[in-house]
């Protein structure tokens, strides 16, 4: 079963908020959807949920009819969600489940087994307004598996945590992945890179780069020399720009980083004439550009 | 299955924020004030001082079903007031929270959330309105005098079928306005037009929606139902029924924000 999305495009009032957006979200994957604040991811979300309605485009499943209600399939999770303060965790969960055609039975049965998965089950039974942001995060992703979705869009779930409330939710997460498939939004490229097999990244309401994660680190990344001299007299900075394969030489608080084509060559040159010419050489080493930097040169690209 | 939950749900809410308790409480105070207020008032007057010297000042007697219509027009009131003011909170709440969004993303059918929400406010109105007009009643047989029963039990019957009416009324409001607020001032705008229009035209449509508490009082009177009556009530609970359908369009084809 895949999710088609084809030519999505949502407009308020003047503002473009989502433009001609097309992908797919195949069964079993878990994909991030990555972007500066204001990049219409949210506004994606919502549209896949049926909360708001396109302004052209189309959003189906390949193996459905059209007329069917498509919501349940798709389990969403909103940046803040809100509950009925006055109801317990358990009975909220319920209540979500009879909504969603559960029975009573199927529904206390399945929001038990979630409140276990989700860490909450101790407090099933307080009311939740008496619970904390962590918990209420919880709650939350337990109400949007209640009908065992097929698709489950997560708004933002870790943004609005603490580190340790963080970790949880990227870990039920990693959990969460074997059951179901997610797309989930963030302008955090860590945790994205933590739980997804493929990024989408956005901007100003399109989509800027795409592909699994594996294939934008080979396309983006580059490696670099990083090395670090004691004094001397010798004008080693220009030393190093005569060296064959060196294409940019930038200076970090005191290290030399070196953008190089062939890694091998251009290593065993620096080191041959480290050794030649008595370089003061006391720190070397080689690193890959982190995908946050492929992330910020792919936005800055596009706003040109 | 699904207007059930939300139905039990509604009435789950209303058991523990307490208005199952206390609307009774307000709508049975509101009933029997009036009648007993008028009953001793000679005697409030007696106790705070008494008339001047030489001022003469006959009560008039009051007729038992006078002083039971009594309670009608302050339900008709405050308790309107309440209805229209719980029912919007109910929607226009929801939403301004953002609880709507969980529930909507759920396979939910429009008809079912708010038809149960619709159901549930008439089973809270109606019983504490039949709560309170039933005390109104013992109290006007002792103080007053004699009104029949099984009339009494109708004209209950009957005037539940306003608040039905008046908890349409508000619902086509709160599906149409975001707002609490423009929702109260629209709905009490409108009852208060159908009011005008009713003053101005009840000799020439005695069936009219607001005639209702007069048509109440009539058979009250009388002790027979009157053929202006059925029609009135029949036309209140079909425009409700409308009203609910509007309602819901209404709130299928805004975006569920």
């Amino acid at each position: 079963m895949t999710l088609l999305i084809s030519e999505l495009s949502k407009t308020f009032g003047q503002k473009q908020a989502v433009n001609h957006l097309s992908f797919e979200l195949a069964k079993g994957q878990t994909v991030a959807l990555l972007g500066p604040n204001g990049a219409g991811k949210t506004t994606t979300l919502r549209m896949i949920s049926g909360l708001i309605k396109p302004t052209s485009g189309n959003i189906r499943f390949d193996n459905i009819k059209n007329d069917e209600d498509l919501r349940q399939h798709i389990g969403y999770l909103p940046q803040y969600p809100q509950f009925h303060g006055w109801m317990t965790g358990r009975e909220f969960l319920i209540y979500v489940g009879e909504l969603s055609y559960l029975s009573k039975k199927e529904a206390c049965t399945r929001a038990d087994e979630l409140l276990v998965k989700t860490g909450i089950s101790e407090a099933k039974n307080k009311r939740i307004s008496a619970y904390s942001g962590g918990m209420r995060q919880r709650l939350g992703i337990a109400q949007a598996m209640i009908h065992s979705p097929k698709f489950l869009l997560l708004d933002e779930p870790v943004s609005s945590l603490d580190p340790v409330g963080r970790r949880d939710i990227l870990n039920l997460l990693e959990e969460l992945k074997e059951e179901t498939t997610i797309l989930f939004s963030t302008h955090i490229l860590s945790d994205a890179e933590e739980v997804c097999d493929s990024l989408i990244v956005m901007n100003e309401g399109r989509i800027v780069e795409q592909g699994t994660l594996d294939s934008l680190r080979d396309t983006y990344q580059r490696q670099v020399i990083d090395l670090h001299f004691k004094p001397s007299a010798i004008d080693i900075k220009k030393a190093l720009a005569t060296i064959e394969g060196v294409t940019s030489i930038h200076e970090q608080k005191g290290h030399l980083l070196l953008e190089v084509t062939h890694v091998d060559v251009v290593k065993a040159d620096i080191l041959r004439r480290t050794l030649s010419e008595e370089w003061p050489l006391d720190y070397f080493s080689v690193n890959k550009t982190s995908l946050e930097e492929m992330f910020m040169e792919v936005i800055e690209r596009d706003a040109i | 299955m699904q207007f059930k939950t939300v139905l039990k749900k509604e009435l789950l809410m209303h058991m523990r924020n307490y208005s199952l308790i206390w609307i009774p409480i307000v709508f049975i105070v509101l009933s029997i004030m009036d009648p007993i207020t008028t009953y001793y008032l000679p005697i409030i007057l007696e106790q705070v001082g008494g008339m001047p010297e030489g001022a003469v000042f006959t009560i008039p007697e009051i007729p038992p079903v006078d002083a039971f219509m009594l309670s009608l027009s302050e339900l008709s009131m405050f308790g309107v007031l309440i209805v229209i003011l719980l029912t919007l909170s109910t929607i226009s709440g929801e939403r301004k929270t953002g609880v709507l969004e969980l529930i909507l993303v759920k396979p939910v059918k429009t008809g079912n959330y708010l038809g149960a929400k619709w159901l549930a406010k008439i089973i809270i109105f109606t019983s504490a309105l039949g709560l309170g007009l039933l005390l109104s009643w013992y109290y006007v047989t002792i103080l007053f005098g004699e009104i029949s029963f099984l009339y009494t039990l109708l004209a209950i019957c009957f005037y539940a079928f306003w608040f039905v009416f008046v908890i349409s009324v508000t619902m086509v409001f709160a599906s149409l306005v975001r707002t609490q607020i423009l929702g109260f001032g629209l709905t009490v705008l409108t009852l208060t037009s159908l009011s005008i229009i009713n003053g101005l035209f009840h000799h020439k449509m005695p069936w009219f929606y607001n005639n209702l508490s007069s048509l109440i009082g009539q058979m009250l009177t009388q002790e027979q139902i009157s053929s202006d009556l059925i029609i009135n009530l029949v036309l209140l609970f079909g425009t409700s029924l409308l009203l609910l359908a509007v309602s819901v369009y209404l709130f299928d084809k805004k975006e569920k924000l």
